[in-house]
């Protein structure tokens, strides 16, 4: 594809350096096993709460544990929820948002009416309320069990789509009354094929954009839900049980049990918002165009 | 004798206002659009719709390409009404009225390609794949372009090119009436000669009939054999088109035809030059109580 | 001649391109105008007229800068002045007026809010006096009730008598020059007749000396003593209205007016110009017409011909007609 090729030639170096991060932390989460340098769940009595050093980079914690290779290994509930999360919430967000803005009338009236009650929910604490009352162990549905994270994230999922709704059905509304798709229904096309060949290719740009942000608000749910408990279950790593494990730390010394999982929770966030703002240019078709309008 | 290919019998066409809460507790008012207009536009006839923005001219296009149904009233293609056509909304009537609309920078799809934009009204029309190709270079060299403009997108096209290919995409269903919504409007003014005069000679060849919508007097007067001209939801004159346009009869006509520049036969302050040539300025006062 | 109030001499303005070099969109313009004296700016998009003049009031927003030139108002260089002076002089001594009346006002102040605000920038007057001049300015535009309307919103006011506030915003200072960019443009046809009696009865009435910018000659001939024309951000041609109209030299000129259907004369197609403007930064080297000019001859593509003057009338042109 030469579009993408010239598109990349167009990234600024904000938009490489978040898709730099992103791919560092993508990488990690998938090769967890083959780069961390330790057993991320192997106790080790002996080296407990040992200072960053050769041999353990970022430190060990109160079991011993490698901080560095409970990082790589968290990146994995991290991200898996981040993007678990996103692509739930596009999936019923951006079919309510073009739902109601292709059809209007009073399906419009009520899709948006429902999105707006959902979006008045308090995001975080409804995910820990309804965490809590499910309980953290196997949900089981039907003849499946669901673990706690498959819960989270459409939890996180549902929670998301309101905003999906939204952007889509604002961008889907402006799209519905171009004339290009007026001309497209004069020539008897479907509503399917005008849906899927005019008006949604039309909206993916701001869709992907929050999409990249909204990632970055769903591990820091993540981080949140399993700080209180409710999430990642020890002695399985994650950013969040890393931070809340280390709340003792900061009085007593050990810095590095805090910061650690802390910055890896703000690179990511920044990776993801980085990267967000370089799509948000690269997805317009006339970016090529537009310095020179006159 | 044949009747009119596009006739309106007493259309009405009004528009809720308010929001959904005002629906509810019946506090909603109606906007009329249209107000019992009726037209016959018969077989190859170019017809120039005039009025100013309110005038109900673009609901008028809008209800004769079957994009809206009148509130009340009966819009006949053919003889048959348009309300049972559009039961079967791909029906082949479709393909018998098409549009090409004012904006040319929202008419086509920005990522699509202009070989992809009439291949699929191509498809549409069920013209199989082998001959698509052939057929897109046939369109694009009717309306003026060549084969090489294929695989550009909307916005690597100048505004005048856009228009071309908005034609190009209506006539692409073999249309027998083109309703052509302010086609040049938007267009700069070297731009709208190359379009007048290639709509000009496309009607002519292909027998189309069609229905001109416009506020400039000038292009109807180089354009069209009739005119009618619409203000406020309904029609206030009509005829052919030099006749109207030298013997205006409503008040509201002669305004249209006054506020049009004329140049330096329409001066307003006396220059040196003319003053010494003892040119008479215009005032124009006669519209001021026309809005 | 008189001695010019506004004079433009050898303005560029350029935008800064993807690639981090320059585009020029005005290559050099001159001209002048006189005191009271109406000039139109004629030309199509990408001409550089609406640029220009934007250069002169000091509004170029980036990318856009000006990248030479000078612009003389009565001896002092508005390139060369600091903000303060030319944030003085903008409202007070040049206004300008805009195509789309709906964006130029604030949706939420009343529009005798946003007249006594300009009055009040440069007049040491009393907030009643800023008021009784703003009715005054409401008045000369032609809207009744003018004292009373003061209280009003823009949105309660038609496309139309929203231009009309807006120019009552521009005169209220007495300014000298008024510049009206395509002012007319947006509004409906008897509209914009209305608009177009209005800034020439202003002009009578005021002695302002008035620049309208507009893509329509047969328009600008009404009201001005002057057109300016303007192709591929240089003049082309510049001379007395009548002259521009009935002995056009350059050939766009003639095109131009040719291009445009009248309601009188023989009905038949129109005298089209083939190709479409320019586009920036794809012009030639020579005079930016050669591509889509009937006339061009060998020297026309490769090398700008000078703007000649012959008795007040300038052409830029190796065959003028």
């Amino acid at each position: 594809m030469s579009g993408l090729r010239n598109a990349l030639d167009d990234l600024d170096w904000s938009g490489w350096l978040g898709a730099g991060i992103v791919g560092l932390i993508l990488f990690a989460a998938v090769f967890a096993p083959l780069i961390a340098p330790y057993d991320p769940l192997a106790l080790d009595i002996e080296d407990r709460l040992a200072a960053p050093d050769g041999s353990h980079w970022l430190g060990t914690d109160q079991g011993g544990r490698d901080v560095l290779s409970r990082i790589l290994f968290g990146a994995r509930a991290s991200l898996s929820v981040g993007i678990g999360a996103v692509l739930i919430g596009a999936a019923i967000g951006v079919s309510a948002g073009i739902f109601a803005a292709y059809k209007g009338g009073l399906g419009e009236q009520v899709v948006m009416r429902v999105v707006d009650g959902v979006a008045s929910i308090p995001l975080l604490v409804w995910a820990i309320a309804i965490v809590g009352i499910l309980g953290v162990g196997p949900l089981p549905v039907g003849p499946l069990l669901l673990p706690n994270e498959v819960k989270i994230v459409v939890l996180v999922g549902c929670l998301f789509s309101p905003v999906f709704a939204r952007v889509t059905y604002a961008v889907a509304k402006r799209v519905a009354g171009a004339d290009y798709v007026r001309a497209r229904f004069l020539q008897g096309a479907s509503h399917w094929q005008i849906v899927a060949g005019e008006v949604l290719p039309n909206c993916l740009s701001p869709i992907i954009v929050q999409g990249t942000l909204l990632v970055a608000i769903g591990i820091v749910i993540e981080a949140s839900i399993s700080f209180v408990g409710l999430g990642v279950q020890p002695p399985q790593p994650s950013w969040g049980t890393m931070l809340s494990d280390a709340r003792s730390a900061i009085y007593s010394g050990e810095w590095w049990l805090p910061v650690f999982p802390g910055l890896a929770i703000s690179l990511t966030v920044i990776g993801f918002n980085l990267l967000g703002d370089a799509v948000r240019d690269l997805l317009d078709p006339r970016s090529e165009a537009r310095t020179l309008v006159a | 004798m044949t009747g009119p290919i596009l006739s309106l019998r007493s259309v009405c066409k009004s528009f809720p206002q308010g929001g959904l809460l005002d629906r509810l507790l019946g506090r909603d008012s109606r906007l009329v659009a249209l107000d019992d207009v009726s037209l016959d536009v018969m077989r190859g006839d170019v017809v120039g719709i005039v009025g100013e923005s309110g005038s109900g001219k673009s609901t008028l296009a809008g209800l004769a390409v079957g994009l809206a149904r009148p509130t009340s009233g009966e819009v006949l293609l053919d003889g048959q009404p348009m309300t049972e056509l559009m039961r079967n909304h791909a029906g082949p009537w479709r393909r018998r009225v098409q549009m090409v609309f004012q904006d040319s920078s929202s008419a086509l799809n920005p990522r699509k390609s202009v070989a992809r934009c009439l291949g699929e009204t191509l498809a549409l029309r069920g013209v199989p794949k082998v001959r698509r190709e052939s057929e897109i270079t046939e369109l694009l060299t009717l309306v003026g372009l060549g084969p090489e403009i294929g695989p550009r997108l909307p916005h690597e096209l100048s505004g005048g090119q856009r228009q071309r290919i908005g034609l190009a995409r209506a006539l692409a269903m073999k249309p027998e009436v083109l309703i052509a919504d302010e086609p040049v409007s938007a267009l700069d003014v070297s731009l709208q000669a190359q379009v007048i005069n290639l709509l000009s000679r496309l009607t002519r060849e292909l027998g189309l009939t069609l229905l001109f919508i416009s506020h400039d007097l000038a292009l109807v007067r180089t354009l069209c054999s009739r005119i009618v001209v619409m203000r406020k939801g309904a029609i206030v004159e009509q005829g052919p088109c030099l006749d109207v346009l030298e013997r205006p009869r409503h008040p509201y006509t002669q305004a249209l035809i006054a506020a049009v520049p004329k140049g330096l036969a329409g001066r307003r302050t006396p220059s040196p030059a003319l003053a010494d040539a003892g040119a008479d300025p215009e005032t124009r006062e006669d519209i001021h109580g026309a809005a | 001649m008189s001695p010019a109030l506004l004079s433009v001499e050898g303005l560029r303005v350029g935008f800064r391109s993807a690639d981090g070099g320059m585009v020029e969109a005005v290559r050099g313009v001159d001209f002048s105008v006189a005191p009271g004296e109406a000039v139109g700016i004629v030309g199509e998009s990408g001409s550089g007229k609406s640029l220009s003049m934007l250069a002169v009031m000091r509004l170029l927003g980036a990318p856009a800068r000006v990248t030479g030139g000078r612009v003389i108002l009565d001896g002092e260089d508005l390139l060369a002045v600091d903000e303060k002076r030319m944030r003085a002089l903008r409202g007070r001594d040049i206004a300008m007026v805009f195509q789309d009346p709906q964006s130029s006002l604030n949706p939420a102040l009343t529009i005798g809010r946003q007249i006594t605000d300009v009055v009040g920038a440069h007049r040491n007057v009393s907030t009643r006096e800023a008021r009784r001049i703003a009715a005054e300015a409401l008045e000369r535009v032609g809207i009744r009730d003018a004292a009373g309307r003061l209280a009003s919103y823009p949105h309660e006011f038609s496309g139309g008598m929203r231009q009309r506030v807006l120019i009552a915003m521009a005169i209220a200072c007495r300014p000298r020059l008024l510049i009206a960019d395509e002012p007319s443009t947006a509004l409906d046809v008897t509209v914009q007749a209305r608009i177009v009696d209005l800034i020439a009865e202003l002009r009578r009435e005021l002695g302002l000396a008035v620049v309208f910018i507009s893509h329509n000659l047969q328009l600008v001939a009404e009201i001005v003593d002057r057109v300016v024309v303007m192709y591929g951000g240089k003049v082309v041609e510049d001379g007395p209205v009548e002259a521009i109209e009935l002995a056009p030299r350059h050939p766009y000129t003639g095109l131009l007016k040719a291009c445009v259907p009248s309601l009188s004369g023989p009905v038949g197609p129109l005298t089209a110009i083939e190709g479409a403007p320019p586009r920036l930064g794809r012009l030639p080297a020579g005079c930016p017409f050669s591509p889509r000019c009937p006339d061009a001859v060998e020297p026309c593509a490769s090398e700008m011909p000078a703007l000649v003057a012959d008795a007040g009338h300038r052409t830029a042109c190796w065959r003028p007609r």
